[in-house]
């Protein structure tokens, strides 16, 4: 390839110009990068030490952004609703699917409860230590998935997932509107909360009890978009 | 000489130097396979190495060496020296948001192809005619 | 020392996404995009941010691997 014949002069001069222009920008830029870039988290670590809380980016989520989570909550919602609008199918061909091998029967039903188990834990702890209802929920949906994988039969009913949203969904919203009437702001926090309760596992007030309905919203809608992903393969 | 260039590379803006120009080179990469790649799975994939490529720039901006995570701990028993929680907890979020996001647009691309039966970007050209 | 991980990291990241973008195999790709996720996670571990390293490490490696994996069983033929 001849670079003189295949690009034109004026592309190359122009290219070599703007690179030019770039890196003189980046490299003035980069010469005055502020030490700190971020300043609002101090206050916000100070504020901290009032709620008993170990995990400062816990009170984040739930407590000083928690109308945020909420609004995430509802676009993971949507996405879950629209997977199901557009994969949602009206038989399960459970019949001509292939039985899957011994060992991973075995070892799936060996796992499920420990995984179960570990994501229950991670969502319980997110105020002491590192997780929380995010990840918790989308541990108990890798459990489902494993389930999926191995055996034929296992089904999610729908019931059960619907109470379950149902219930996060607005209990999440009755929490916020209690702290509205007692606390004078929507999700505060009237729950007892002390620094000297720190480290147990009530401690902290509503923020435990609020990353676990986010975790128990979070792990339904995800096991259901496994679900959806997953029937949908076994009918063509 | 290899002491020299350790202590260089750990002063504070050669650090933010390192990620800055590191999360932009993963983000063109991502760029790069969006505009060349012609498969749909690609261009999925792309999407998701600029996203990660965004989230990088945002952590790496927000840490500053020698502070540590925002957690109490056995050693930490006040929260003093400890990085920015603030873009933690977005990311954090962006996280689900952005994998919730992206199985929607897989679903669509799934129905689309069981309309169609196209899975390339330059085939899907039913708004030309 | 750190500064030379982080360096080293970067470069690491950056040659697997090219090579998972430029792979002519679909099943490849996908993995070498789980790599990259992994790879992110290291860098999250360094900048102290752990959980943000915990949802990274369970999303991109969970959850992603199966919807691509869907993906590409449903469209995967490549022409």
């Amino acid at each position: 390839m001849n670079i003189k014949r295949d690009i034109s002069t004026t592309t190359l001069s122009s290219f070599t110009l703007s690179a030019f222009f770039v890196l003189t920008v980046l490299s003035i830029l980069l010469q005055n990068i502020p030490q700190k870039l971020f300043s609002a988290g101090d206050s916000l670590l100070k504020l901290n030490s009032d709620q008993g809380v170990a995990n400062a980016v816990t009170t984040v989520v739930v407590y000083f952004r928690g109308f945020d989570t909420l609004g995430e909550i509802a676009v993971l919602f949507i996405a879950s609703f629209g997977i199901g609008l557009m994969l949602t199918s009206q038989t399960h061909g459970d019949k001509n699917k292939v039985k899957s091998n011994f060992m991973l029967q075995l070892g799936a039903r060996l796992l499920f409860p420990i995984i179960i188990l570990f994501g229950v834990y991670v969502m319980t702890f997110g105020h002491l230590s590192v997780g929380g209802g995010f990840q918790g929920g989308v541990i108990i949906a890798s459990a489902v998935l494993l389930m999926f994988v191995s055996s034929n039969h296992f089904h999610l009913s729908h019931r059960v997932v619907e109470v379950l949203e149902t219930f996060a969904g607005i209990s999440y919203v009755m929490i916020g509107l209690i702290g509205l009437i007692v606390v004078d702001s929507f999700l505060g926090n009237f729950l007892p909360h002390n620094i000297s309760q720190l480290g147990l596992l009530l401690s902290g007030g509503i923020v435990p009890i609020i990353y676990i309905i986010i975790g128990i919203k979070v792990g339904s809608e995800m096991s259901l978009i496994v679900q959806n992903m997953l029937q949908r393969s076994d009918n063509d | 000489m290899i002491e020299g260039i350790l202590e260089y590379l750990n002063q504070t803006e050669v650090i933010k130097t390192i990620v800055i120009l590191g999360s932009m080179g993963l983000f063109f990469v991502g760029l790069f396979g969006l505009l060349s790649q012609r498969h749909i799975i690609k261009v999925f994939i792309s999407i998701g190495i600029m996203e990660i490529a965004v989230f990088i720039l945002f952590i790496g901006l927000s840490f500053q060496k020698g502070l540590t995570a925002p957690m109490l701990g056995d050693a930490h028993t006040s929260f003093v020296q400890m990085n920015d929680p603030i873009p933690h907890a977005m990311i954090l979020t962006a996280i689900v948001i952005g994998m919730a996001v992206l199985a929607l647009g897989i679903s669509f691309a799934i129905e689309y192809y069981k309309l169609t039966g196209k899975n390339r970007l330059d085939q899907m050209n039913e708004m030309k005619h | 020392m750190i500064g030379l991980i982080l360096l080293g990291t970067f470069i690491a990241v950056i040659v697997i996404a090219f090579v998972a973008i430029t792979q002519p195999k679909l099943p490849d790709a996908i993995i070498l995009s789980m790599g990259v996720g992994l790879a992110a996670v290291v860098l999250f571990v360094l900048f102290q941010a752990p959980d943000v390293a915990l949802t990274e490490a369970v999303i991109g490696t969970g959850i992603g691997s199966l919807i691509y994996l869907m993906a590409l069983k449903h469209l995967g033929e490549q022409k």
